[in-house]
């Protein structure tokens, strides 16, 4: 059964000198048009998978969903929902840039059937915020907070970023702080890294921005601490939730279920195949069938590939890896030796010590 | 005695860039050898590797004609020979070949280390000396200093030096000359019997092993059926011939001659330098003197990087054997590295050579570990032993005395330096046995010194130490008794057999300690702390230790990323087959080329 969906919306007003997700600014693309192939490559993911597709959760990612403007969600989102039947779903969620969201969008993506806002915060101290090229002031991300509480929003995800450069330990706590001082459902806090292809690449190469292992540790302990003491679970390594409220669109992407992207650049996996939509916008909506469903170029995925993957995405989760999956034993006992990792039942998972060099263990337990 | 009167077989012999290929090359072109249209620099150095290098490696004899002063034509065989000690025996069989030799002497340099262990070869084959001065053109030109040292060092008496610049044409028939009137004629046993002495060989793939080889007495042709006196097998002759300096098919070899044999013998390996070739049907009753087996000298373990390489490995080695029968292999297996090949050389510049062809001609991707000497081992029970791989040192307790083998070197020195030269030599455990000095700047030391301790960097020391002016040569001088014991390295408390050495007791502790410190510089960080010890028979004598590595965690993990996590994993999963897993640490190749770099 395919139960998950996601959807990219590729357009930014700015983009971010770290992000290396397909995206652009819209310049003149018809948005009207852009809606229209997303709902021809749903139409046509519905007759090519039919009844296999049952969904229960879908995300709305990018770019910046909230660019598209409250008349045009109003008329496309019912016409994408019928596109692929959708009835109810358990779990929509929506990224939400604070300077693109009023009342009356949130209000529209309700209406439609959203249940989770995922708000893109990543920092609440103008200079960080700065260094990451966000547009957003601090009291406009808060604005924005209490814009999807008041819509009552069931779910209100904060996502932030640490060992941003010049951040300083208490920037990183004051961040942490605020955030929690709101209470949201939900924390996302990624350590920034540096990706090929991103403005922020070339400084770290040119020496300008260095990554210090001992730095990130003390920040990536410090969101571990003051979630925890706040009462949050720590569910994934870069994810924070109060109990019952972990994201289950993500949660599939961990233990491996199938999963359709729609949508420039987007990812599917079905039945150990994965593959992704040209990364072109135009390309795409020239011809959304095969763009979209052009499932040529689809990887498929050993026996080895999937072990690897599910050690690599299940041990990050705080339920861990079942323990069948570990192609070496002693590998095993070398790192519940190291008091890396505990073993609960048939699973592994990691100890605090362990999450905090998770994929030094991933590496040992599967290399 | 009867002689072969119109022959002259002669060597030169030099210092490393005192133009011996060079006045090779002139002498080709006077004696028209060699016409000018095929000159290209450095004739006789046909290896790749020898020209880069500017050593050689081979012999390369060559015939030449030509018609003395004296009216008379003369045949004369100029055997160029190998300089560098590692080669000694090969140098030491070429010029039993001859019985003259002309030292060449750079003229603005002066003598040398290596001029003065390569005139104490050619003083113990009683060859007739011929000194030249050459470069004398240059304006660094130091006559009057030059002509001292040959006397004070080489006890030549100046007068018989012939001044000439090989570069410019100068004195060159002053040296042919010479080599007529001073070098007397080969003498020739009267029986006819086929006695000839066989100093190289080389390999051709059409052809089989060419045999070079100095006929005594008697003939060689096509069909003559002969027997090495040594191995005692017999094969048919097929081609005879001299070198000019190209390979020419000739009709017969006769006594005096120096020349080639080929006699269908599959690989080097069944000549053995030195031996006598006879006749099979008239043998002669004693062969010819000076024939010894080859001893490698120093030893090396050769391990392929990724497993999968080691029978391309062993193919490898076995083509290279073909052409250089000095170079032995065998195949051993060690816990860090598998399986490889313990391999024994002739010296350091020898292992240098096989390990850099092993690379560039047979494109292999190699890891070669710390070299070690042959020890004589007596065992308590009386039992004598010789080890190559100090992993096989048996336990001290057993051991009444361990003996390492020893050179004396011959160490040139500018005067300033030798404080620091005596420390260095004194530091490498080295006795000093004689101080000369040379002129007004430069001294020579001679010492004695454990082989084992100028291995790895003691001529880099010298050079470093003397801004590149120093000169260092050396002889074999046999086996002295030792405090030594054998030091291994622990990587988290397993013993890391490729790491293991035998060291002076007295330097133990040092070497123990700079080996542990430069593995923590080159073993990455690991995901438990790492504890590097040296230890002796059980006891810590050294520890460092890696700290576990700080953070380290992927920020996403969603649709898109999946892919790309996991391609990462498999590229680090394909790296580390080419780490070594010792004690569940990762030990990166660079580990086994760091240890060979670290002195004391």
């Amino acid at each position: 059964m395919i139960r998950h969906l996601y959807v990219h919306i590729p357009f930014c007003h700015r983009i971010c000198p770290y992000c290396s997700f397909y995206k652009h600014e819209p310049g003149s693309t018809d948005t009207a048009a852009f809606l229209n192939a997303l709902t021809v490559e749903a139409l046509a993911a519905r007759r090519k998978w039919g009844r296999r597709i049952e969904l229960e959760t879908v995300y709305f990612g990018g770019g910046t969903p909230t660019m598209l403007s409250t008349t045009h969600l109003e008329r496309w989102l019912p016409e994408f929902r019928a596109a692929l039947g959708i009835e109810e779903v358990k779990e929509w969620t929506v990224e939400i840039n604070p300077r693109t969201i009023d009342a009356r969008k949130a209000e529209a993506l309700l209406g439609a059937g959203v249940t989770r806002a995922s708000l893109g915060v990543q920092a609440w101290d103008q200079s960080s915020l700065t260094v990451l090229g966000r547009d957003h002031a601090p009291e406009e991300a808060e604005e924005a907070y209490q814009v999807l509480r008041s819509a009552c929003f069931p779910v209100v995800s904060l996502d932030l970023m640490f060992a941003v450069p010049g951040q300083t330990l208490e920037a990183w706590q004051y961040s942490l702080r605020r955030s929690l001082a709101l209470q949201p459902d939900h924390l996302s806090a990624y350590n920034l890294t540096y990706e090929e292809d991103t403005a922020f690449f070339e400084k770290f190469t040119r020496g300008e921005y260095v990554r210090d292992e001992n730095v990130d540790g003390a920040f990536f302990t410090e969101a571990m601490r003051m979630t925890g003491e706040a009462g949050y679970r720590h569910y994934e390594i870069s994810n924070y939730a109060r109990p019952g409220f972990e994201s289950r669109h993500n949660q599939s992407y961990w233990s491996g279920e199938d999963y359709l992207g729609l949508g420039p650049g987007a990812v599917s996996t079905v039945d150990r195949r994965r593959w992704k939509n040209v990364e072109n916008t135009v390309l795409y909506m020239q011809d959304p069938l095969s763009g979209g469903l052009g499932e040529k170029a689809a990887e498929h995925l050993t026996d080895e590939q999937w072990a690897c993957e599910r050690i690599a995405l299940e041990l990050r989760t705080a339920r861990g890896v079942e323990i069948s999956w570990l192609p070496d034993g002693s590998r095993m006992q070398d790192v519940v030796q190291g008091g890396l990792a505990e073993i609960a039942g048939d699973r592994l998972r990691l100890t605090k010590q362990g999450k905090c060099v998770a994929d030094s263990v991933v590496a040992h337990l599967w290399v | 005695m009867p002689v072969a009167a119109n022959t002259r077989n002669f060597s030169i012999i030099a210092h490393i860039d005192h133009g011996k290929t060079t006045l090779s090359d002139r002498l080709l072109e006077k004696t028209s050898t060699v016409t000018m249209r095929e000159m290209t620099a450095q004739h006789l150095d046909a290896m790749d590797l020898e020209r880069e290098r500017g050593i050689t490696i081979k012999c390369h004899p060559v015939t030449m004609m030509y018609q003395s002063k004296n009216g008379q034509v003369y045949k004369l065989n100029l055997i160029d020979t190998p300089g560098h000690v590692d080669f000694a025996y090969e140098v030491s069989r070429s010029l039993a070949a001859c019985e003259g030799a002309v030292i060449l002497v750079d003229a603005a340099q002066g003598v040398e280390a290596q001029t003065v262990a390569n005139h104490h070869l050619a003083l113990e084959q009683k060859l007739t000396i011929i000194p030249v001065i050459n470069k004398i053109d240059l304006p660094s030109a130091n006559l009057p200093a030059v002509n001292k040292q040959l006397e004070d060092i080489l006890m030549i008496p100046h007068e018989e030096a012939i001044k000439a610049s090989a570069k410019m044409g100068i004195g060159i028939e002053d040296i042919l000359e010479a080599v007529i009137e001073r070098v007397p004629p080969p003498t020739v046993p009267e029986d006819g019997l086929l006695r000839a002495s066989v100093f190289d060989s080389v390999f051709d793939s059409y052809r089989g092993v060419v045999m070079y080889v100095r006929v005594v007495s008697g003939t060689l042709k096509r069909g003559t059926g002969i027997t090495m006196y040594a191995t005692n097998n017999s094969y048919e002759v097929k081609e005879v011939g001299i070198f000019t300096p190209k390979q020419l098919k000739t009709d017969l070899l006769e006594a005096g001659d120096v020349g080639y044999v080929v006699a269908n013998l599959k690989s080097t390996g069944e000549v053995k330098i030195g031996d006598t070739i006879m006749e099979t049907s008239r043998m002669a009753k004693e062969p010819l003197p000076g024939f010894k087996e080859i001893q490698p000298m120093v030893f090396s373990g050769i391990y392929p990087v990724s497993s999968d390489d080691f029978e391309q490995l062993k193919l490898a080695m076995g083509k290279l054997q073909i052409n250089d029968s000095a170079f032995k292999f065998q195949q051993e297996s060690s816990a860090a590295l598998g399986f490889g090949f313990r391999c024994g050389f002739l010296g350091l510049l020898h292992m240098e050579i096989v390990v850099e062809r092993l690379r560039r001609e047979y494109d292999m991707d190699i890891i070669s570990t710390y070299p070690s000497v042959v020890y004589e081992i007596t065992l308590a029970s009386g039992d004598e032993l010789k080890i190559d791989n100090p992993t096989y040192m048996p336990d001290p307790g057993t051991m009444l005395e361990i003996r390492e083998p020893v050179v004396r070197a011959f160490i040139l020195i500018p005067n300033e330096c030798i404080g620091d030269i005596m420390q260095l030599v004194a530091e490498k455990r080295g006795i000093l046995e004689n101080t000369e000095t040379l002129d007004a700047s430069r001294v020579m030391l001679t010492c004695t010194l454990p082989l084992n301790e100028i291995l790895v960097d003691f001529n880099d020391k010298l050079k470093s130490i003397t801004r590149g002016y120093g000169s260092m040569d050396y002889e074999h001088h046999g086996f002295r008794a030792e405090k030594l014991v054998k030091m291994e390295m622990l990587v988290n408390g397993e013993p890391v057999d490729a790491f293991a050495t035998i060291v002076h007791r007295d330097k133990a502790e040092a070497r123990g300690r700079a080996l542990a410190k430069k593995l923590v510089d080159v073993i990455p960080k690991q995901l438990f702390t790492v504890a590097i010890q040296a230890a002796i028979g059980g006891k810590i004598i050294a520890r460092e230790s890696i700290g576990s590595m700080g953070k380290n965690v992927t920020a996403k993990c969603y649709g898109g990323d999946i892919s790309r996590k996991r391609k990462l994993l498999e590229k680090q999963k394909e790296g580390k087959k080419r780490m070594k897993m010792i004690g569940k640490v990762n030990i990166p190749q660079e580990a086994f080329v760091a240890v060979l770099k670290t002195g004391d």
